[in-house]
């Protein structure tokens, strides 16, 4: 069974990434006037994804539900979750590496063009999806449900298998 | 007729058995003799007669420590039951004659060691504190002639007392019986509210905190984004009339304005996922259909963040902006309005789309699907075996 206590803890430390996640995303551009920070800022906000995706996934092992073999069952009820952070993972790195690639020699260089504005907005729009995602699972996680045997369980994975 | 003349002492063992069961119990190395008395010659020579009869009791001594010392470290409790059970057990293999009234004897003697002894406070509970009527052994229960041996331990009658001894600080130290069971309940009380706070408790609140964060970010939001397009209007003058002027006081405000536009488009976007629960699709669809003002808030506030992702590279030609006449200016003379006007127009659409968004939720700010389903639906509907919530897409 999850304890309170751990639980709250995990919890801050997802949300604390999450907000820098979100922090990144919306001040980074404010900070371009020394690469080699917004470059630390980049790597660090990879990693905190990366981290996030490592907490949700040991979550995942904590459940009574993963414990029982029903690893299908928990990866179908959370794919939108795991997709998205995915996906969100792969946008930030190729945007992150585009962008510090056209601006480490001239940070003030005006070097947007079509296909850079077209990523930017697609990896703006899923770091939104997946603060969602990510938030809603990771509370949603908190359901005692998820650590014992129940009716539910057992409904769910008739329901899975029917 | 010798053999039963010898037999009346034989009905000694169970009282020298009976003080070296409770030897270990308290300290069994540091235990000294109690007073040197004429009687207590007498009682080391009948123990000594009684040892030297039964030989095979003094190979037993050696097993028991270990078992004893394993108990101790696992349930102190527990062991202090087994190791009576345990010894009785073994005495009553040696067939020393050890009866059941002296078994029921030690334990009350337990008990009321127990009593006098709490631990700190927080692992007993009161009951323990109180003084039970059968914790006071009397007179004459310890006058009956079987058990009333001249070299009885010399315990004195047991009294109830005000004061019982706690541990603090590796002391004992007095405290009052009834300020403690005072105590003892208040941590009780205390316990059992914080046992009661589940995991699922701290998520219902984090969520709660985060609407409530939301709805205070979408008021922020409406407000700071019609704040922008007044300013932008009054800048850029009657019909975009002095575009040059909007373009040289707005250009250190540009990227600052679209992050700040950003950060809360995106909290707001995400506070109103929460209400529609985007995450199931039928839910949100059946909230798109029906006109549910979260839902209406939701896509409102989706688009907005579109568009205003969308200006993100009129947003940096802004903010480095140079008269087109100076060297190695990005802007060409006689574009700027080109440029402008439909920046101004999406500025303006957002702030209508924030705005709007921000009636729809702030008409019904209790309305929150998300909790409703995710936390409520599974506990109550499962039992009765009806609707079952729908996998997450």
């Amino acid at each position: 069974m999850l304890q309170t206590s751990n639980y709250s803890l995990v919890l801050f430390l997802q949300f604390l990434l999450l907000f820098y996640d979100l922090f990144v995303n919306s001040f980074s551009e404010l900070l371009r006037t020394a690469p080699a920070v917004q470059l630390v800022l980049f790597i660090i906000q990879d990693i905190a994804i990366l981290f996030n995706v490592i907490i949700i996934f040991l979550m995942f092992f904590n459940t009574f539900i993963f414990q029982a073999g029903l690893v299908n069952l928990l990866f179908h009820k959370f794919k939108g979750t795991i997709l998205l952070s995915a996906a969100y993972l792969a946008l930030s790195i190729s945007f992150h590496i585009w962008v510090m690639n056209l601006r480490w020699r001239d940070s003030s260089r005006f070097v947007w063009t079509e296909g850079l504005q077209t990523l930017f907005v697609f990896q703006r729009l899923a770091a939104v999806l997946y603060c969602y995602f990510y938030k809603r699972t990771a509370v949603h996680l908190g359901d005692p449900l998820f650590y014992q045997d129940s009716l539910w369980l057992r409904k769910e994975f008739a329901q899975f298998h029917g | 007729m010798g053999k039963k003349q010898v037999c009346p002492p034989r009905a000694l063992p169970p009282v020298p058995s009976g003080n070296q069961d409770e030897i270990p119990l308290s300290r069994p190395k540091k235990r000294k003799p109690k007073g040197k008395t004429p009687l207590d010659g007498i009682v080391q020579a009948a123990v000594r007669r009684q040892s030297e009869s039964s030989e095979p009791l003094t190979p037993e001594p050696h097993d028991v420590p270990p078992q004893r010392k394993r108990k101790k470290k696992k349930v102190p409790t527990d062991s202090e039951t087994s190791f009576t059970e345990q010894n009785v057990a073994s005495l009553f293999q040696n067939g020393s004659g050890m009866d059941v009234p002296e078994a029921e004897e030690t334990v009350i003697r337990k008990q009321r060691k127990r009593a006098k002894k709490p631990r700190p406070a927080e692992t007993h509970s009161s009951n323990d504190l109180e003084v039970e009527e059968e914790d006071i052994i009397e007179d004459e229960h310890r006058k009956s002639p079987d058990q009333q041996p001249v070299f009885a331990a010399p315990t004195g009658i047991s009294q109830p007392v005000s004061k019982v001894f706690v541990e603090k600080n590796r002391r004992f130290q007095a405290a009052d019986r009834a300020e403690l069971i005072k105590t003892t309940e208040n941590i009780n009380v205390l316990m059992d509210v914080k046992a009661s706070w589940t995991t699922r408790d701290v998520a219902l609140s984090v969520h709660r905190s985060f609407r409530l964060m939301g709805l205070f970010t979408h008021g922020f939001l409406a407000g700071y984004a019609v704040w922008n397009i007044i300013v932008i209007y009054i800048l850029a003058g009657n019909q975009l009339s002095t575009i040059s002027n909007l373009l040289e006081q707005y250009k250190t405000l540009a990227y600052p304005a679209q992050s700040l536009f950003y950060l809360l488009l995106s909290i707001s976007t995400v506070s109103a996922f929460d209400r529609i629960d985007l995450a199931k699709a039928s839910v949100a669809l059946r909230g798109f259909l029906t006109l549910d003002p979260a839902a209406v808030a939701s896509f409102l506030y989706f688009a907005a963040l579109i568009l205003s992702l969308s200006q993100q590279m009129t947003c940096d030609r802004i903010n480095l902006y140079t008269p087109p006449s100076e060297n190695g200016s990005i802007w060409v003379a006689g574009t700027e309005e080109e440029i402008v006007q439909p920046w101004v127009v999406v500025n303006l659409v957002v702030s209508i789309l924030v705005g709007t968004s921000w009636i729809f939720l702030s008409y019904r700010p209790e309305l929150d699907h998300s909790e409703e389903l995710m936390f409520h639906a599974e506990i109550e509907e499962f039992p009765q075996g009806e609707t079952l919530p729908r996998v997450q897409p």
